[in-house]
């Protein structure tokens, strides 16, 4: 937004104003987001400002105007994550499903940030030898776990609601999947970065954190969104197991984290991902349940 | 008149059970109510009609649009407000946040056209002046209200009303009927409701359903017509009635076949429903004295 030339601060009428050039815009619905809401902010307190308006404005459109403000300022302030996202110049209307996410919330994400500084503890106690066995088994679980209590009838109190909405499932289902797997690879990012002496080493939990996630997702078309992630969080753990009763020696890194098992994961989630692709229509639909 | 629902030999079994057998409907404007006992599949009819579940045999259209396919379900759902049987809130949001949200989920994406939306739906379920309060914090008739204004958002053609008055005080129930009366102007409405008064006071068409079949389908005036010339007053319990209770003046008052010579009462919708259900397997029409 462009202000006059007086300077301070707005209310009153006494402050600097809007251009004439945006009310223009505003008067003709043209003004966008985020200067749309800041002109709505600053009309309220602002006789000035709201004259220039009515004299720029055709009467119809002033009133629609005045009808917006009005429904504007019934809405409530949005809150910290909501607020946070639209900084990140993420829409209005994205943000407010994302808002909706269970494991978006501060509880989730502070109770991952948890776990994961008690493993990042407990590894450099051990010191920087061989490989960070503990954190890389733990890492790519906490995605999958955030995924999976991010969308479903048990999990989502407003499912029934959501999928006999337009919105197709699927898509509400990747929305809040990529940001629940950017807000939990940044997370394992920044206890990554708690671990320099290990290297790249530290970062073999990326791949696998894909793969499970992607794995997850592709099963909960067919099993539903509890027991298919359960399946896979279960099967790494026994995948691990394995791998470290096979393992010689007993200090060099598990199969999973191996260059092989880094190619192998790499395979698997771009395979789940395909397939999750071509499952994306069962999203559309609620599970059976009697009823 | 072109009925905004049709739907013929709608059939869906959960394992071994059978829970909708072959049900053919066809909802026009107005609010038709869809009564039945537990385990009716009253439910179950309107999870198929509102798209959550599809059935495993027949087919419905609403406006003409399939939902059987992708593109045609997209449509239903442009025409379609569900309320849930128990509709799930995030108890953070206030009554705005969360009828936007579901807005969205309407793909009403534009922030001023949409928050103006939301007001007219707050303001229609008489939410005005709780907009702004968190969801926990209100009574389970006014959750159902943001949940009625969640459902009316879009200005639906078919609203599908799952039980909506149940758990309700009278006086809540009341309002919330006024509610769904209004609702029902110029739109088609499909109201399960385990309340015989619901049905009296604000359907102009009522479905029986039992054991997933239709039992009976009509008017309120005619359900109440079966049980003409079966409802009578007796001082002790008439052991042929198929049902019995005492009234609050002291007498019982008897559904069934009347002995030669009884004291024959006015019948209401909910003996012609009791007669209705009567006979058929698993449905207890037995009411304790």
């Amino acid at each position: 937004m462009t202000y006059g030339t007086t300077g301070g601060t707005s209310g009153g009428g006494t402050g600097w104003h809007v251009s004439e050039e945006d009310l223009r815009a505003y008067a003709r619905g043209g003004l966008p987001a985020p200067l749309l809401w800041s002109a709505d902010a600053h009309l309220t307190a602002c006789a000035h400002c709201r004259a220039v308006l009515a004299d720029v404005s055709d009467p119809a459109a002033l009133d629609a105007g005045w009808e917006r403000l009005d429904a504007e300022l019934d809405a409530p302030r949005p809150g910290f994550l909501e607020s946070l996202l639209l900084r990140l110049g993420i829409a209005d209307h994205t943000a407010r499903l994302l808002a909706a996410t269970p494991a978006l919330r501060l509880s989730w994400l502070g109770a991952v940030a948890a776990v994961l500084l008690l493993t990042v503890a407990v590894t450099l106690g051990r010191g920087a030898t061989g490989s960070p066995t503990l954190f890389l088994a733990l890492a790519p679980l906490l995605p999958l776990a955030g995924v999976a209590l991010s969308y479903g009838p048990v999990l989502d109190p407003t499912y029934e609601m959501a999928v006999v909405a337009p919105m197709h499932g699927f898509r509400l289902l990747m929305i809040r999947t990529v940001a629940v797997l950017g807000a939990g690879l940044g997370l394992n990012g920044l206890a990554t970065l708690a671990l320099p002496g290990y290297g790249l080493r530290a970062l073999a939990w990326l791949l696998p954190a894909l793969a499970l996630t992607a794995t997850g997702l592709a099963l909960t078309a067919r099993l539903g969104p509890v027991l298919a992630p359960s399946l896979v969080g279960g099967g790494w753990i026994a995948l691990l197991l394995t791998a470290d009763a096979a393992r010689t020696g007993g200090e060099g890194p598990l199969a999973p984290f191996t260059a092989a098992g880094q190619g192998v994961s790499a395979a698997v989630a771009v395979l789940a991902a395909g397939l999750l692709v071509l499952l994306r229509d069962r999203f559309d639909l609620s599970g059976r349940r009697t009823a | 008149m072109t009925p905004t629902v049709s739907a013929s030999g709608l059939s869906l079994r959960y394992g071994g059970t059978r829970a909708l057998d072959d049900v053919s409907l066809r909802l026009s404007a107005g609010v038709t109510g869809l009564l039945g006992p537990n385990g009716a599949g009253k439910t179950t009819l309107l999870r198929v009609l509102a798209t959550a579940v599809p059935a495993d045999r027949g087919a419905f259209t609403v406006l003409g649009h399939d939902p059987g396919t992708s593109r045609g379900r997209q449509e239903v759902r442009r025409h379609l407000g569900y309320l849930p049987q128990t509709p799930g809130f995030h108890p953070d949001f206030t009554p705005f946040e969360f009828v936007d949200y579901v807005a969205i989920l309407k793909e009403l994406t534009d922030r001023a056209a949409r928050h103006r939306e939301v007001r007219r739906v707050l303001d229609e379920a008489g939410l005005d002046g709780v907009r702004g309060k968190r969801i926990r914090k209100l009574s389970g008739g006014m959750r159902q209200r943001v949940a009625l204004a969640a459902a009316l958002v879009g200005d639906p053609a078919f609203l599908v009303l799952d039980e909506p008055t149940v758990g309700l005080d009278p006086e809540q129930r009341m309002r919330f009927r006024e509610l769904i009366a209004r609702a029902g102007e110029g739109r088609t409405v499909l109201l399960s409701t385990h309340q015989t008064e619901d049905v009296a006071m604000l359907c102009h068409r009522v479905v029986v359903l039992a054991g997933g079949t239709v039992r009976f389908d009509g008017t309120p005036a005619e359900l109440t017509a079966r049980a003409a010339g079966r409802v009578w007053s007796s001082a002790e319990r008439d052991p042929g009635a198929k049902a019995g209770w005492r009234t609050g003046l002291g007498t019982f008052r008897n559904v069934g076949d009347p002995p030669v010579g009884a004291d024959l009462l006015e019948p209401t919708l909910e003996d012609g429903y009791l007669l209705t259900l009567d006979g058929l397997d698993g449905v207890d029409t037995e009411v304790a004295a």
